[in-house]
């Protein structure tokens, strides 16, 4: 049974040659990577993304070891496929988010009410789900791209700091600075998104 | 034990919650967030925000993107292995 088969397993199968094994890591791993794709270029181009990652996959199974995990493996093929498709891709001047950092007044307390602070919490009960959809869409697509790829691998990806930084290219620490940089930014703008000033 | 203002705590967050902070800082900042509650009201939209931003831009691979995949795959491997 192929479904049960571990990856590694199918990979060394794909490798030498079986197009049902190749078949069966492409069905694991499509979803996923055309969110990942989604997530770190468009939608316009994560079919492209799509389609350039297996084929890099596919190329490149005869160079897998297995010294990492087979899904970490596809991601950062995925990963860089997505980074060179965006470099290739005029950027449009992102709007800067900073309005939506946290504000403080002279003595270094938070500036609104603790109900003001706690409101983007609910923003997923308070806004319209097709809304909320298309607004966290183009927030993401605003952020600086060094937060923005550190935010979308380690948060909406959910993989390890470790493995954001191995595929970034970037030490754990400026990972977790990058990630809590864009996780401010998009705190602050759920909830102007519900009407609170962040 | 080290006083810690809002604005400091704020950036001490991501740290915090990875468990990489210093022990002394780590009380600290749950000390401070203890009792200030606009500090955990903000904690806790701080820590809301990823699963928000994950679940509004969750989605499943469109059928007719699946099916030029596999139409692209067939062609692209078969002519990688022919070059062999």
């Amino acid at each position: 049974m192929l479904s049960t088969t571990p990856d590694e397993t199918l990979a060394a199968r794909a490798a030498a040659g079986d197009d049902s094994a190749f078949e069966e890591l492409v069905r694991r791993y499509q979803t996923r990577v055309f969110r990942l794709a989604c997530r770190l270029t468009s939608d316009t181009d994560a079919p492209d993304v799509l389609q350039e990652t297996f084929l890099q996959v596919y190329r490149h199974l005869p160079s897998f070891r297995g010294e990492s995990q087979f899904g970490t493996w596809v991601y950062r093929i995925a990963t860089n496929a997505a980074l060179m498709h965006r470099r290739a891709r005029a950027r449009r001047p992102a709007e800067s988010l900073d309005v939506f950092l946290p504000r403080f007044d002279a003595n270094g307390k938070h500036a609104a009410t603790p109900a003001e602070l706690q409101v983007a919490a609910c923003a997923d009960e308070r806004l319209d789900r097709q809304l909320l959809a298309e607004k966290a869409r183009d927030v993401i697509a605003q952020l600086p791209d060094l937060y923005r790829d550190a935010f979308v691998l380690r948060d909406l990806e959910e993989m390890t700091t470790a493995d954001v930084a191995e595929a970034l290219g970037v030490d754990p620490a400026t990972v977790r600075q990058r990630v809590h940089r864009a996780r401010l930014m998009l705190r602050g703008y759920l909830s102007d998104l519900v009407g609170v000033k962040p | 034990m080290k006083d810690i203002a809002c604005i400091s705590g704020v950036e001490l967050l991501m740290d915090y919650l990875e468990g990489v902070l210093p022990a002394d800082l780590h009380a600290a900042l749950e000390a401070h967030v203890a009792g200030c509650a606009r500090c955990a009201a903000f904690v806790e939209s701080y820590r809301a925000t990823p699963r928000i931003m994950r679940d509004a831009t969750a989605m499943t691979l469109p059928a007719d993107i699946e099916a030029s995949l596999r139409a692209f795959l067939r062609e692209r491997t078969r002519a990688f292995r022919s070059r062999d």
